[in-house]
């Protein structure tokens, strides 16, 4: 109480110092929850490519291709040794041109061949309804993430590149890929695709041997990078990924973008810092008098030290909290202004809310040692004596 | 009887820049004995203040003895000092040494507060001092919303609460009307007689230093003159 009315003699420089604290530790929290939004997307992925090895089309990067290749390759990879199982899939994008930026994940539309079945260990449940069956037609099972967007529920139609498909299934919320995934046929997937080829390649295919990307499950004790490798070299005309590729490719990128990320907020942050040097400044300043009437009457060195950091640090956990609160809020008001389209782009987690509060904590402890050492140290006749 | 405040041939030399220096005090001389109340009275800038500073534990004199009730101090620095002048000094000053931000009742306390005391028991002795100074009314008035006068009796409570054996005064009615400075000068009587306890009260007012037992005088540094209250300074 007597530390905050100490703080707030000045009302309108402790708000403007505060709220310095406030926009740096905002800026902290909403950044950071994009960026943990991102590396738990990408943890989901680092799971899912941990153990196998993905191939694709020559265009593809990091595994993620929509060219199409034929079913052919499956059985030329399989026979490739160490190979345990190679399981087909297609994989495009739900809009064919996103509206906007997206970050993470974009919506998209996968089929599979359910070779997979038996060898795949990432799993995604169906919380509602039933998940694909092989000889399924003209069925969707809708990621958790685009419930909403498509407006889709058990029994009724959603509608995916101008076709309708009953909606069977919807699938409960990995925080990861799947989350924004639409589940369909694979035939019917193969239609898609076929339709949106060249005219004058069309002709040329046989639709049901069209697929995107294979994944190729391993034998016992191999390794899947060194797989990787020995698959590339075997198959021709693929560009193949194994759990590195996924590091370098994906991993290593959204890496850096964090720590830029982290970067300009810790940075805005300092910049509140330094603002609360500057008011512990001229607030020791002011009360030199003040000080010394207090070490007049037996305060020790310590005990000045102590109530000027005691001041700092009040400063610091008001702006925390303060911070906390509206990067919360920026959060909870994205996500749901992103609802509609699927783009929920922040997740505050616990150890950033704590993160963030104490950063500003220490940050207001810290800015205010070096004033609150300079008033303990006054000497208190010279300090009597100041006007 | 043993003086509670010696102070014995002390010098203090202020720097001012490489070349330039002021000698506050060069050699001067006081003993006040238990239970007196000594005016000081003297020239501007003729060392009054560093005196009572050094004198109070607030400084320390480049050279020459301090001794207070019966211990040297003259050698002592930082947190001893503190812890001495914390407990057997209070401190009044002209105007304003109040912290503006606390209330009469917290200007009280915190000085218990600083002497050791619990925030609770500090609170309890704050406001028995607060209702002796006749100020029972005014204990959650912060100091801008009291009169001088109320502000000196806070600060009389302050300089009493951890019990000191002597209290200082520097001006302690130099910012008030000859009513109110009567008031505060017969305040500070009656805690003498009362309490026993000791005052040196440097002052440029002769009708406060005619209330004390005895008046110094200084000039240039030095204390040349001590006249003795007939019977009260004891032989
Ligand atoms: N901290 C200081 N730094 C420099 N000079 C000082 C300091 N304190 C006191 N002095 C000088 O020492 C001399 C004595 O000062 P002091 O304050 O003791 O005088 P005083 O008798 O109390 O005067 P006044 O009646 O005006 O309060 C003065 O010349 C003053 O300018
Ligand atoms: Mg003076």
């Amino acid at each position: 109480m007597r530390v905050l009315r100490s703080v707030f003699r000045r009302k309108m420089r402790a708000l403007l110092t505060i709220f310095g604290i406030t926009i740096g530790v905002l800026a902290l929290v909403v950044m950071g929850s994009i960026a943990e939004k991102l590396s738990l997307l990408v943890d989901g992925g680092s799971d899912y490519y941990a153990d196998k090895v993905i191939v694709s089309g020559t265009s593809g990067i990091g595994g993620f291709s929509t060219e199409p290749i034929t079913t052919s390759l499956i059985d030329e990879i399989e026979r490739v040794d160490g190979v345990a199982r190679a399981a087909g899939s297609v994989m495009m994008l739900l809009d064919p041109e996103p509206s906007a930026v997206s970050m993470g994940v974009v919506a998209n539309i996968q089929a599979s061949d359910f070779r997979e079945l038996g060898y795949e260990t990432f799993d995604s449940d169906v919380v509602d309804g039933r998940a694909l069956e092989p000889d399924d037609r003209g069925v969707a099972v809708i990621g958790a993430d685009l419930v909403s967007k498509l407006d889709a529920e058990v029994g009724g139609t959603v509608e995916v590149r101008g076709r309708e498909f009953e909606v069977i299934g919807i699938l409960g919320k990995t925080l990861t890929a799947p989350d924004m995934a639409v589940q369909i046929p694979l035939a019917d997937a193969q239609e898609i695709l076929v339709a949106d080829l060249p005219a004058a390649v069309r002709d040329t295919v046989e639709k049901d041997t069209l697929i995107t990307s294979i994944a190729v499950y391993l034998e016992e004790g191999e390794d899947p990078d060194e797989m990787a490798t020995v698959i590339g070299q075997e198959v021709d005309d693929v560009s193949v990924m194994g759990p590195a590729g996924f590091e370098t490719s994906v991993k290593e990128p959204l890496k850096i973008f964090n720590q830029i990320i982290y970067a300009i907020a810790v940075v805005s942050l300092l910049v509140g810092g330094l603002s609360v040097i500057n008011t512990m400044t001229m607030s020791v300043a002011e009360r030199t008098r003040e000080i010394g009437v207090r070490k007049a009457i037996g305060a020790t060195d310590g005990a000045i030290m102590r109530q000027f950091i005691a001041e700092s640090a009040v400063m610091g956990v008001i702006g925390g909290l303060l911070g906390l609160a509206l990067g919360a809020l920026v959060g909870i008001a994205g996500n749901q202004a992103g609802a509609q389209s699927a783009t929920e782009l922040f997740l505050l987690t616990p150890r950033l809310a704590l993160g963030s509060v104490t950063f500003a904590i220490v940050l207001g402890v810290a800015s205010g040692l070096y004033p609150a050492r300079h008033a303990a140290r006054l000497n208190p006749v010279q300090a009597l004596r100041y006007e | 009887m043993e003086p509670i405040v010696r102070v014995d041939e002390v010098t203090k030399r202020y720097r001012l820049g490489k070349q330039n220096y002021v000698d506050a005090l060069r050699g001067a001389s006081l003993e006040v004995a238990p239970g007196e109340m000594v005016a000081i009275m003297g020239p501007s800038g003729s060392g009054k203040s560093t005196l009572m500073h050094i004198a109070g534990c607030l400084d320390a004199p480049d050279t020459g003895e301090v001794w207070l009730s019966g211990r040297r101090v003259d050698g002592l620095r930082g947190r001893d000092l503190a812890r001495l002048r914390g407990r057997e000094v209070g401190f009044i000053f002209q105007g304003f040494n109040l912290v503006p931000t606390m209330s009469a009742l917290e200007n009280v306390a915190l000085a218990a507060e600083y002497a050791g005391a619990s925030r609770r028991s500090a609170s309890i002795v704050a406001h028995t001092l607060l209702e002796s100074v006749g100020l029972g009314d005014r204990m959650r008035h912060l100091p801008s919303e009291l009169s001088g006068g109320q502000q000196q009796r806070v600060a009389i409570a302050r300089a009493l609460v951890n019990d000191p054996s002597i209290v200082m005064g520097d001006e302690p009615t130099g910012d008030l009307d000859t009513a109110t400075s009567d008031e505060i000068v017969t305040l500070l009587r009656r805690v003498n007689r009362e309490k026993g306890t000791t005052f040196i009260i440097v002052t440029h007012n002769p009708e406060v230093a005619a209330a004390c037992d005895r008046t110094v005088h200084m000039r240039d540094g030095v204390v040349d003159g001590q006249v003795l209250a007939v019977g009260v300074y004891p032989a």
